[in-house]
């Protein structure tokens, strides 16, 4: 990622729902969703490696067990799994962004505002 | 099960993404998906043998309203799972159309700027955001319409623009133009001799409702209002990349510009869940005032609460409480006749369903969280000035 880009916002104002009695299992419950994304990436990543290779006739099971990494592969993985982590724990780091936000407003007087009639 | 796998149609004005940033956004596409057609279903069994025999237990008939199908749903372990991986799926929604648009704003943005010669970008930075949009988040997008990073910013659109697909999980077709282009069917079939020669789009965001408009009657004159400045940059790029001038106004739909009189044809797509009770009457005064007599107001949105089961409107009403949607449940119980009449329309109001144009809809008729586009038709509210 460019430095240069500014940084977004990543959590949505208002206050966020949780549903089981303990909000800790939301927690790991969004962090497993994004885990099984982030596997579907990789396995999609590797579908399509192997399409293409098949599609040129280039890929051996051989060759796949033979192949050493080297530093710039490993370079470059780790800055995947960097991205891995971050969207995996998203939700930890969403809500100590919240903490920073100066709106204490209550959702339910959000909604009363906006039902207002006057 | 879900309908053949079709992707959004790729304008110049879309973001570019790398393998692994389509492959999470289609990853949240089949996520909600499968919320839709594999967890949703359990809620009406788990409502009907466990939750309402709880309720009928207590007390001594099945619950009657929204906050009593509520009182022993959240209790429900099906609706505990469904609900928070439905806001799980919204969050990493936003998150995977965040992340390409993050990684390369600066040349989404050169790119909306070379493209300024289609129609026209009219901005007013002093113009007040109103609370109903700064109070959260509109359905958690973070930053919501408004929020601008950097000069001539466009990333809440361009966000927004790819999200909605994902949202809508296709059901909108490959432009997101199924409102405007179902109005437009029932319009024609209804109005055969209807030829709107200036129209106006309130709360347009990114313009997917308003081309088809600009499409279907080439020869009219199309303007676009909405209050969030990045949206209409971004609106601009796409219309302009698709070839479509529209004339986009950063205006409120409260109090426009515009002079009394002056249009054929006044729309909005899902705009009016989005403001207040007090802003509404504002919304509709002004339709009636920009409109020539004989002009058409139409508004779209999904159908109000009256008539549906309690267990279906707690479940359609997911929105209000659990994915920033503050105005959603007043707006789905609204006096609709009366607010035209207090605005000064005279003529029968139009309340009508109007199937969805987009073919490939399934056309479930049921309305439910999570599911957006996916009952084939949208409600339509008018009247004639």
């Amino acid at each position: 990622m460019s430095s240069a880009e500014p940084k977004l916002k990543r959590r949505a104002k208002g206050k966020r729902p949780f549903y089981f009695s303990d909000p800790d299992i939301d927690r790991l419950l969004s962090m497993l969703m994004a885990l099984a994304g982030e596997l579907s990436v990789t396995r999609d990543r590797l579908d399509t490696l192997e399409r293409v290779a098949q599609a040129k006739g280039l890929l051996s099971q051989a060759d796949i067990e033979a192949f050493e990494l080297d530093e710039q592969a490993l370079s470059d993985r780790a800055a995947r799994h960097q991205v891995l982590f971050k969207e995996v724990t998203r939700i930890i780091s969403a809500e100590l962004e919240g903490l920073d936000d100066s709106d204490a407003t209550e959702y339910a007087e959000v909604v009363a505002q906006v039902e207002r009639d006057d | 099960m879900p309908a053949a796998y079709k992707e959004q149609m790729r304008h110049s004005a879309l973001p570019e993404t790398t393998h692994d940033e389509l492959a999470r956004q289609h990853f949240v596409r089949s996520f909600k998906e499968h919320l839709v057609h594999q967890v949703h279903p359990g809620l009406a069994t788990a409502y009907e043998k466990r939750a309402k025999p709880s309720f009928e237990a207590t007390h001594q008939r099945a619950p009657e309203t929204i906050q009593e199908v509520a009182s022993v749903m959240k209790q429900d372990s099906h609706y505990q799972v469904w609900s928070s991986l439905l806001r799980t799926s919204q969050e990493m929604m936003w998150s995977s159309a965040q992340l390409p648009v993050e990684r390369s704003l600066s040349s989404l943005i050169a790119r909306a700027r070379k493209r300024c010669s289609t129609g026209s970008l009219t901005l007013d930075p002093k113009l007040p955001i109103p609370a109903y949009h700064t109070a959260v988040d509109i359905h958690c997008q973070p930053g919501g319409y408004h929020t601008e990073y950097t000069a001539d910013d466009v990333a809440q659109g361009a966000i927004y623009d790819r999200a909605v697909y994902l949202y809508a999980m296709g059901q909108m077709g490959e432009n997101n133009a199924d409102m405007g282009d179902s109005t437009i069917n029932w319009l024609k079939a209804n109005y055969p001799d209807f030829s709107p020669a200036k129209i106006l789009d309130m709360g347009c965001s990114v313009g997917h409702s308003t081309l088809p408009y600009a499409s279907s009657f080439p020869a009219a004159e199309v303007h676009a209002i909405d209050v969030a400045a990045p949206m209409l940059r971004y609106a601009h790029a796409r219309a302009a990349a698709m070839g479509f001038p529209v004339h986009f106004s950063q205006q409120n739909a409260e109090a426009t510009s515009y002079e009394d009189n002056s249009f054929d044809l006044v729309v909005s797509h899902i705009l009016l869940h989005e403001t207040s009770s007090a802003a509404i009457k504002n919304i509709i005064a002004e339709c009636h005032r920009v409109l020539k007599p004989g002009g058409l107001m139409l508004h779209v949105e999904t159908p109000p609460y009256e008539g549906m089961s309690p267990f279906d409107t707690f479940l359609f009403d997911w929105d209000s409480e659990n994915n920033n949607e503050p105005f959603w449940r007043k707006s789905h119980q609204l006096d609709l006749d009366g607010l035209a009449r207090d605005a000064g329309f005279d003529n029968p109001v139009i309340k009508v369903m109007a199937p969805s144009a987009f073919q490939e809809t399934q056309r479930s008729m049921t309305f439910q969280g999570g599911d957006f586009g996916g009952g084939g038709v949208w409600f339509i509210y008018g009247c004639q000035k």
